[in-house]
């Protein structure tokens, strides 16, 4: 599913000096995982982020996904992977304001190249058990709710990869619950997850664990505990 | 397909926020209804100055000479005539090149005309039988007189509506008999009314007799007021004023330095500069119409640029979930170019009911003229492109990733 290799990410800072945020990272993902990446702010999970979800390319290296190595594509490429491969979940949600629930999950939908069935908005909407807010505009739908549209609006191109930034940061306990029981029924319908997250009892749902720590990969164990071979863990 | 959905988006994000589309639309509004009224009236003002100009001069494809010389523009002088034209010149013009055929003309003012102790003093024009053709004059009752009666100075007059009114209030004028400075004349005709020239005053107090009586046996006169050459090719009307005038020099054996003891005026020429002048007056207030227009653009350009900020998670959102730069390009494009747009066509709107009160305030026809308008959406079009790029650029560049952790 991904592959990566050798991946760097270098940016110019003002005044002349360059930061590396990303140093040289190599993994692989299989189709069907779900994966927690979790360390510090400044340990370049941002910037692995970005780059897994085609909004930023590698300075250096190679990004397989889906076959397709999309390292070097152009703007416009990554923008095709990014509308039919990948879904993103985000911390603020991100629906759009003024905007009913089933216009944002559709918003996908307009970037598609080719014919589309809107019908399709309202079938992922009731997925993820909100048909009968579909009406609704944003600003009327609990915290809870709002990710859920937001998940809704990820799943709606059936993508290869849900990338999902703090998914649960901003929900109390008991929505950040529902948010990853429903992330976990997706993970055994047989996506592919990643997860980034701070938090432990989130992180736990993932059945495996990159830690990242000054642009590297510190460890990637299973969530039992036991440190996988670096063979596929990469090299730390 | 895609485009279609992108089209909808635009309309769908415009209608989100309302109140900033309306602001956004009010500068091209006002602008777009400025030059609209502005270029209508520009454009009815000049219909009505040819209008009023072909309503005295009568037709484009002649040429009037007239004594006196000195000025060269403007209309002839009927009043105070030098006696430098002569008939004999007259017939040499008419044996140039290039000139179909000629009307001799001479005026008096101050004459009496009276019927049954009524009386007028009508302009009295002595003038030849081509007369009505060549000042497109129609006789509205009776008939004019011919080349015969002008030949055997027959003693007939055909009269203005004025003067039918002043002389005959309630009584047929045709075959009476009328005493122009106690010569008597028949009336054998009634011009058609012409209404106002120019300056406003009437056209239609005026009395015609043949050029030849008049010269015989009312003014005792061998010079003319005036003569008008008619063209064979209007569009040569400079190549014959300077014929006429080479002309008249050599038989007047004038020299240069010495200054012409003739006029020419060039209809054709004169109706050019008129009009000209007009345009003139009317490219200063479309450029402050543009002036506005531009304002109107510029406010576009900086709310979209206020917009774009305020929208930056909208953005960051479009972009991943597949939109390209070209994409948010597009869409923030189309929103100023709708904006502009239909800020255009309602400042049409509101300058065709200006039109309508401008018209009836100016006294001028309600000239409906389509080209202005047309125009005005085309430039308000091209207003929402050029000022609308900016900030469409700038949402393309956007960060996704800083505008959705935001």
């Amino acid at each position: 599913m991904i592959q990566v290799e050798n991946i760097r990410k270098t940016y110019a800072r003002a005044g002349g000096d360059n930061v590396e945020a990303l140093k040289s990272i190599s993994f692989d993902i299989s189709p069907g995982e779900f994966v927690a990446v979790r360390g510090s702010s400044g340990s370049g999970k941002s910037t692995l982020l970005n780059i897994l979800g085609c909004l930023d390319s590698p300075s250096s290296g190679s990004y397989h996904l889906d076959g397709e190595d999309v390292a070097r594509y152009s703007d416009k490429q990554l923008s095709r992977i990014r509308n039919a491969k990948i879904g993103f979940i985000f911390q603020t949600f991100n629906l759009l304001p003024r905007t009913t629930a089933l216009e944002n999950v559709e918003i996908p939908l307009v970037y598609f190249d080719g014919h589309v069935d809107r019908r399709r908005a309202l079938a992922t909407l009731q997925r993820v058990g909100l048909e009968s807010r579909a009406r609704h505009y944003a600003s009327e739908l609990s915290g809870g709710e709002q990710q859920r549209v937001a998940i809704a609006r990820a799943l709606i191109n059936s993508p290869v990869l849900i990338l999902a930034d703090e998914p649960t940061g901003n929900l109390d306990f008991k929505a950040g619950q529902e948010v990853m029981t429903l992330l976990e029924e997706l993970h055994h319908d047989g996506r592919t997850i990643l997860l980034v997250t701070h938090d432990d009892a989130v992180a736990a749902y993932a059945s495996r664990e990159l830690r990242l720590q000054d642009g590297k990969i510190l460890s990637s164990q299973t969530v039992s505990g036991v440190p996988l071979p670096p063979a596929i863990g990469g090299r730390p | 397909m895609k485009k279609v959905r992108l089209v909808r988006q635009a309309a769908l994000a415009l209608m989100r926020y309302r109140m900033r589309t309306i602001l956004m639309m009010l500068g091209v509004v006002v602008g777009i209804a400025s030059l609209a009224i502005l270029t209508s009236i520009g454009e009815a003002t000049k219909r009505e100055t040819i209008e009023r100009f072909k309503n005295m001069i009568g037709t484009f494809d002649t040429i009037m000479v007239r004594p006196g010389g000195g000025r060269s523009r403007g209309m002839p002088t009927l009043v105070n005539v030098p006696p430098t034209l002569r008939f004999e010149d007259a017939k040499a013009i008419t044996e140039l090149p290039g000139i179909k055929s000629i009307a001799e003309m001479q005026s008096a003012f101050d004459i009496d005309i009276k019927y049954r102790g009524k009386a007028a003093s009508p302009a009295v024009f002595g003038v030849s039988a081509n007369w009505l053709r060549l000042r497109s004059d129609e006789v509205a009752d009776g008939e004019f007189f011919t080349q015969d009666q002008n030949t055997s100075l027959a003693r007939v007059a055909v009269i203005g509506t004025d003067v039918r009114s002043a002389l005959f209030p309630e009584q047929d004028s045709l075959g009476k008999t009328i005493r122009i400075a106690e010569v008597p004349f028949q009336v054998i005709g009634i011009l058609k009314a012409r209404g106002a020239g120019p300056a406003g005053g009437s056209l239609d107090n005026v009395i015609l007799i043949p050029v030849n009586t008049a010269s015989r046996r009312l003014f005792n006169r061998d010079y003319l007021t005036m003569v008008i050459a008619q063209l064979k090719d209007p569009v040569q009307s400079d190549a014959a004023t300077n014929r006429v005038a080479g002309l008249l020099r050599q038989r007047h054996h004038i020299q240069p330095p010495g200054l012409d003891d003739f006029a020419i005026t060039n209809p054709a020429a004169t109706m050019a500069r008129v009009t000209q002048a007009r345009s003139t007056l009317a490219k200063i207030l479309t450029g402050v119409a543009i002036m506005v227009l531009l304002i109107g653009g510029i406010v576009i350009m900086s709310l979209m640029s206020i917009a774009v900020s305020e929208r930056r998670r909208e953005i960051g959102v479009r972009r991943s979930v597949g939109a390209s730069r070209g994409d948010v390009v597009f869409q923030f494009l189309l929103e100023a170019v709708s904006v502009a747009f239909v800020g255009g066509l309602a400042g049409v709107l509101i300058g065709l009911g200006g039109m309508q009160i401008a018209a009836r305030l100016e006294k001028l026809a309600p000239v409906l003229v389509w080209q202005p308008f047309a125009s005005a959406i085309l430039l308000s079009v091209v207003i929402g492109i050029v000022f609308g790029i900016y900030p469409a650029w700038k949402a393309s560049r956007v960060d996704p990733i800083q505008a959705l952790r935001s």
